[in-house]
């Protein structure tokens, strides 16, 4: 029996999420939405009395005080248009099955196979001048994504004549029904996924490689051609054929292979970083052979430096680094991306993706608590309106992914300290998801050391969490298959974070009762990938696929083996242990099932109802698959033909006031309040330095710091880094200046240089070059070898151990233009880079925040000619070539310098100067003091370039104004000093790039700055008279400057504020 | 029966189903002199895991069952067909229950507040979408309710600072009722916080002083009593002053106070050190809930910070 529950707010209740349709359909289409109701649909599929139907109602779903609700009829809400919107079927509906775990607790009955409930909405708008084409759009663009979703629209008059006809059909089919409950247009329909399938193997015909070439394409193995011939050398081998034989099998199954496919995929092998690479630089005919730039750039360096950091613990081989806290505490640090599937159902794919990097750190180790979290977000321009087709408009996506890391963090109780969104075209053929996940653990469980773990012959296999169906299950692709009533929509999958929350809870306990030796979690691979891998510990394993709690019946056993169904672990429990496990796994209410168990066997042995499916070596993968090779040319970019633009600086104040403002505008630079306000980043209760800071709480901070342990007042630290643009002009800047920022911003906020730890994650267009597929393919390949050698440059030079890191290629799309043409659309090479640490003494932290008027305000570090790629260059439509570079060696003693002046407590505050240069950085401070802020350019240390330039006043307005305020130099940072500390500062400061360019100010609350002085008399003769301002400057020196800023901070933070300002 | 015979007021500090803020809630309830006790909500039910044997009871901050059905609501639900009489014998023997953000939506659908003239089963009060249509994460100034009956606020209108300041991180946090309901809240003084301006003076309504709005720009209510208290706010989130979003500027004021009158060169630490070792305003909510229980039920306690 089917019914329909409807719950709705009581009319004299503000809707607020159908005003929030209202306002997108208007700000996004221009669409006048009168007014709105939204209506939520629990269709229940259970045989129930009615009085058991009223109860629910009544007691679960409707809140006597707020709301209205029915069930034997469609609530009476007025509509011009009805909109119904509810899942695919085979979709986590995560509010369905929290309610049937409420009725099952109410009734105190549980729910048979095939019963279950399902939740939908419809959206009641009125609006005179909505039109069916209107309401498509609002459904098909704002409410619903056809990929995970259906929906139905009807006018007034279709819901009547909708109703009447199912009442009469209804009617006429059982006079006797008492109820009529199927009287109504939408809520009857469940999407209940029904394969009626009988489940099986395959085996594999492997006569020849174009025979299993052919396969491989057929049934989207994705096996590398060069593997081919590996895979059939090893089933044709006599001494193979012979052991499988025993077990029944000959030629490979499905199972085997998709196991290999899985094991072998570029997800989790990482052929390209271990691939080979011919690196040729056209300019100067420097050849090298990069052997494999994971071993030489990132393994290489780390496992040097832990060594000589005795601070880290574990890394480069479990699910995440690990590194001390204190003496009792370890922590915990990965990151992901999750780029494919938020840019086809972006809340999904988000939500997924930062519940999924949550089981990490649970997984690394014997487990630890999950204590942060952070975002990275690159999109498309959000206002883009050319002729290419993305599979969702930047603006939905971005609204998407916002939500999806909203839910997915704030409901596994995890506070989201840290974050960055930022724009760019190239984002359009592929959006990035950034997620990124921190835990602590004790350093000792039950006196065994926490970050080691084993599987040992005899252990059980046991599957925690969540169930298995076809999520995630490669071959299902969204728009080829024709998609029936009942095809579970499962390649797009819904994070489910209560479930996880549970599990992470129940496993925290068996963890420390001592029940588990190993544990890993459940990601791409699925089982393929977690059991596979923990089984070359103990060297072998057998399981029991039958086992598997499923979703729903008629899956395959290699779905089920490689299945990506979410929130799930994989746990090796010694046999005296599985009964307290279970127990507890009980009591948290957390499915755990046994489902096979480890060997010795040296066998992957995979069986169905005792018949066996898979048989192979658990060392197959190491039998000498080829290298990937890749092509790489270097093409310097002078070669490339990037050339500086030739400009004349902005003339006046009004100029370079509106320049400033323009500056402040931009969608890379502009405040993301509305986005940071959406995470919950104090939960945990150990919040110390938030992600928004300054007397409104508005400016983003530079790095946050928490205290994980609430008794202890250590911190860990941890800041994040994104400068893609500067990979148009050289990737090896792109990473040199991405990790010195996210160092810089680590020792802004009172970090230590001696303890950074980091996390690379690297997104890539597709670097293997086709002539007409990807004709620039080895450009790009050359520039991913270059970032490696920066990276490792950095980490070297900083004494960066690199505690975790990932790399997600072929960040490209093909979009759809105007003329029915296709256009391929790459990703700017993309480097996050995330760096965390540990604080000492938390009361010692700084922020960005100029603390005190009468400050001294200071420039550390030197201003170059380097406008390369920068904010500035972009706003003008230009890209330059002087990228900013880093000198690690010379950067790094100011970082010192700096955290010395920090920790004796003499400075009230910093800022690492970042994207948008000085001008950006001084209007970000004054914003977040509230205060006025003198500014005199002329004491900004300069490189040597820049000053001898500005001593001979050779060339006509070099440097300008303009570069000093936007240039993008690395290495520098705004600070505040009390003028009581100015020698002290300043003698610790001796011989370094180190400059007192102004004074926070105590009589007005603009933003001043003067410009360096005027290289010509003819120049300064041009600007009027009210340019000159006789301001006190320091010292009284450079009187004869002149005032090129001079706009009230509050003006500067509006400006900043408007363009996202509206959003919520 | 249930006196504490010498030994600590104990509390508990629900956890399970999606409930999170249970170390943080615990380390507050130990902070103000307790011994918390993190349990599993099927522990209760269970009767591993026996409430009488508790002084308070913390309904914590989380997401219960995903909020999927209204938030607290079947968690209140669980707790109504599993724990019903217990919670009832519990508030009838003078202890007292706190719920915060999650837990305070989730006492409201039990009916436990605001538990006009002892019907501790009615739900008269509801706690819905944020206007703004969004979870939202900020610190709010509050005023607090002299009249009030709440034994968890005592004192804590006489802070010295400015007003109380607490994080709010909800997305279902505007309290409604019928206008008879809110009256006869106001009439008690049964509204115990009310979110304010920065001067302490209610928001009227005003966005982003009253975060979600709130009718009458209510933040927390207690019952008739004042033993069972309910509030959007984060007391545990504020159990140290590192915790406020202002506490450099509140260093970097006191090092220059003494800069000024020269009295002294201390070391850098010193005022940190000294705000680490006083209560914050959060911590007085459950040292004033520990403070009563003890005189109620156990021995004074010896190490009261002041």
């Amino acid at each position: 029996m089917i019914s329909c529950i409807e719950t709705a707010l009581k009319p004299e209740l503000l809707d607020a999420e159908a005003v929030g349709l209202q306002r997108k359909a208007m700000d996004y289409f221009n669409i006048n939405i009168h007014d709105g109701r939204v209506v939520n649909l629990v269709t229940i599929e259970a045989e129930l009395s009615f009085d058991e139907l009223r109860a629910i109602k009544d007691e679960i779903l409707t809140n006597p005080v707020i709301q209205i609700s029915s069930l034997e009829n469609p609530l009476e809400i007025g509509f011009d248009w009805c909109i119904w919107v509810g899942f695919r079927p085979g979709v986590r509906d995560n509010a369905g099955s929290t309610a049937q775990e409420a009725v099952k607790d109410l009734l105190k009955r549980d729910f048979r196979a095939g019963e279950g409930i399902y939740t939908s909405k419809r959206y009641c708008i009125t609006g005179n001048e909505l039109t069916r084409e209107d309401v498509e759009k609002i459904a098909g663009e704002l409410l619903a994504n056809p990929i995970i979703q259906q929906w139905k629209v009807f006018s007034y008059r279709e819901w009547k004549d909708t109703g009447e006809k199912s009442n009469n059909i209804s009617k006429a089919l059982d006079s006797s029904s008492v109820k009529n409950f199927d009287s109504r247009p939408v809520g009857l329909a469940v999407p209940k996924v029904m394969l009626n399938h009988v489940p099986g193997f395959d085996t594999i015909n492997i006569e020849s490689d174009q025979a299993l070439q052919k396969i491989s394409n057929e049934r989207n193995l994705a096996l590398n051609p060069r593997d081919i011939p590996v895979i059939r050398q090893y089933f044709l081998d006599p001494d193979v054929r012979e052991s499988r034989n025993r077990v029944g099998l000959s030629e490979p199954t499905d199972v085997e292979l998709e196991y290999i496919s899985q094991a072998r995929s570029d997800h989790c092998n990482h052929n390209t970083f271990r691939g080979l690479f011919n690196y040729r630089d056209i300019s100067t005919g420097e050849t090298a052979v990069e052997k494999n730039l994971f071993k030489t750039y990132i393994q290489e360096p780390t496992l040097q430096l832990k060594d000589e950091k005795e601070w880290v613990v574990s890394v480069l081989w479990d699910n995440a680094g690990v590194g001390r806290f204190d003496g009792e505490n370890n922590y915990v640090i990965t990151g992901e991306t999750h780029n494919s599937p938020s840019n086809m159902e972006a809340y999904g794919g988000a939500i997924t993706g930062i519940v999924g990097v949550y089981r990490d750190p649970l997984g690394t180790g014997l487990g630890s608590r999950l204590i942060m979290g952070s975002y990275g977000f690159c999109v498309g321009d959000i206002n883009y309106n050319g002729p290419l087709k993305a599979p969702l408009h930047p603006r939905r996506l971005l609204d998407g992914v916002v939500e999806g890391v909203k839910d997915g963090g704030n409901k596994s109780g995890v506070p989201t300290t840290f974050g960055q969104t930022l724009f760019n075209d190239g984002y359009m053929g592929k959006s990035l998801v950034f997620v990124t996940a921190l835990g602590i653990m004790p350093s000792h469980v039950n006196g065994m050391p926490s970050h080691e773990k084993k599987t040992e012959p005899g252990d059980l296999v046991v599957m925690s969490g969540g169930r298995v169906g076809k999520d995630g299950i490669h071959g299902v692709t969204a728009s080829s298959e024709v998609l029936s009533e009942n095809t579970p929509a499962g390649h797009v999958q819904i994070g489910d974070p209560y479930t996880q929350k549970k599990m992470h809870d129940f496993l925290l306990i068996a963890r420390d009762e001592g029940l588990f030796g190993f544990i890993t979690d459940n990601g791409g691979g699925g089982l393929s990938s977690s059991v596979g891998e923990s089984a070359m510990i103990s060297n072998g394993c057998e399981i029991w696929l039958d086992k598997v709690p499923l979703k729903y019946d008629g899956l395959d056993m290699w779905e089920i083996w490689v299945s990506e169904s979410q929130e799930r672990m994989t746990i090796a429990v010694k046999p005296e242990y599985i009964d307290r496990f279970m127990e507890l796994s009980k009591e948290h209410e957390v499915e755990s099932t046994v489902i096979g168990t480890y060997t010795d066997s040296g066998k992957l042995h995979i069986l169905y109802n005792e018949k066996t499916c898979a048989y192979v070596d658990i060392d197959l993968l190491e039998k000498g698959f080829p290298q990937w090779e890749f092509d790489a040319v270097w093409v310097p970019p002078d070669i490339r033909g990037l050339t500086e633009p030739v400009l004349k600086p902005p003339s006046g104040k009004a100029g370079y006031n509106d320049l400033l403002c323009d500056m402040l505008a931009r969608p890379n630079i502009c405040s993301k309040e509305w986005i940071v306000r959406q995470y919950d980043h104090e939960v945990q209760g150990g919040s110390v330095i938030k992600p928004l800071v300054g007397i409104n709480r508005n400016v983003p901070s530079d790095a946050s710091v928490i205290r994980p342990v609430l008794t202890s007042e250590r911190g860990i630290v941890f800041s994040q880094a994104l400068l893609p643009w500067y990979s148009k002009i050289d990737a090896y800047h792109m990473m040199s200046c991405t990790i010195d920022e996210a160092v810089r911003r680590i020792i802004a906020v009172g970090g230590s240089i001696s303890h950074i730890g980091g996390v690379d994650n690297f997104c890539w267009p597709d670097i293997q070059h086709h002539p007409e597929k990807n004709p620039d393919g080895r450009f790009k390949a050359a520039q991913l070898v270059r970032a490696c050698r920066a990276l490792k440059d950095a980490s070297f030079a900083y004494g960066i151990p690199l505690l975790s890191g990932k790399d997600s290629m072929y960040v490209d799309g093909y979009l759809q233009g105007k003329y029915g043409d296709s256009v391929k659309v790459s990703a700017l090479e993309t480097v996050q880079f995330s760096a965390t640490g540990v604080v000492e003494d938390i009361k010692k932290c700084i922020t960005l925040e100029p603390r005190m008027p009468g400050d001294l305000v200071y420039v550390l570090g030197v201003t170059a000619d380097e406008l390369g790629a920068s904010e500035y260059y972009e706003l003008l439509g230009k890209t330059g070539l002087n990228v900013p570079e880093v000198n690690f060696k010379r950067f790094k003693v100011i970082y010192k310098t700096l955290e010395k002046a920090v920790d004796s407590g003499i400075v009230a505050s910093a800022h690492a100067v970042a994207r948008g240069g000085l001008g950006v950085h001084f209007a970000l401070s004054a914003i977040s003091s509230g205060m006025g802020m003198d500014i005199n350019l002329d004491s900004v240390p300069l490189s040597p370039d820049l000053s001898s330039a500005k001593e001979s006043n050779s060339i006509d307005g070099f440097p300008g104004d303009d570069l000093l305020l936007f240039s993008e130099s690395s290495g520098r940072f705004i600070v505040t000093v009390a003028p009581e500390y100015q020698s002290v500062f300043e003698k610790l400061f001796k011989g370094l790039p180190c400059g007192c360019v102004g004074r926070i100010s105590d009589t007005h609350s603009n933003l001043r700055i003067q410009g360096i002085k005027p290289c010509k008399i003819e120049a300064v003769k041009s600007v009027k008279a009210e340019d000159f301002k006789d301001i006190s400057t320091l010292d009284g020196k450079n009187m004869d400057s002149f005032l090129i800023i001079d706009t009230p901070c509050d003006y500067l933070e509006k400006v900043w504020q408007a363009p996202m300002g509206g959003m919520v | 029966m249930n006196r504490a015979n010498g030994k600590k007021i104990k509390a508990v500090v629900l956890t399970g189903f999606g409930l999170n803020c249970d170390m943080e809630t615990a380390h507050a309830f130990e902070l103000a002199g307790a011994e918390a006790h993190r349990v599993h909500i099927n522990m209760l039910i269970s009767g591993k895991v026996d409430l009488d044997s508790f002084h308070i009871l913390a309904l914590g901050g989380g997401f219960s069952w995903g909020d999927d059905h209204g938030a607290g609501v079947i968690q209140a639900l669980k707790l109504k067909n599993h724990l019903g009489d217990q919670l009832l014998s519990f508030i009838d023997q003078g202890k007292l229950v706190i719920g915060i953000c999650n837990g305070f939506q989730t006492l409201v659908n039990l009916g436990l507040l605001p538990g006009i003239n002892g019907d501790y089963k009615t739900r008269s009060v509801a706690l819905t979408w944020n206007d703004c249509g969004n979870f939202r994460d900020q610190w709010v100034n509050l005023s607090v309710n002299p009249k009030s009956p709440s034994l968890f606020t005592r004192g804590l209108y006489d802070l010295s600072s400015d007003n109380l300041a607490l994080p709010v991180r909800h997305a279902q946090g505007k309290f409604v009722a019928d206008k008879v309901v809110i009256d006869t809240l106001i009439d008690s003084d049964q509204v115990v916080l009310r979110y304010a301006d920065i001067h302490g003076k209610p928001a009227m309504g005003k966005f982003p002083e009253n975060p979600n709005g709130s009718i009458h720009d209510i933040a927390g209510i207690c019952d008739t009593t004042g033993h069972v208290f309910g509030l959007m706010p984060h007391p545990e989130a504020y159990n140290h002053f590192t915790n406020h979003p202002d506490w450099q500027s509140e260093i970097e004021i006191l090092k220059r106070r003494d800069k000024n009158d020269r009295s002294d060169n201390r070391d850098v630490n010193f005022h940190g050190n000294c705000l680490a070792s006083l209560p914050s305003p959060g911590l007085k909510i459950f040292m004033n809930a520990v403070n009563y229980l003890s005189e109620k039920f156990g021995e004074p306690l010896l190490n009261q910070k002041s």
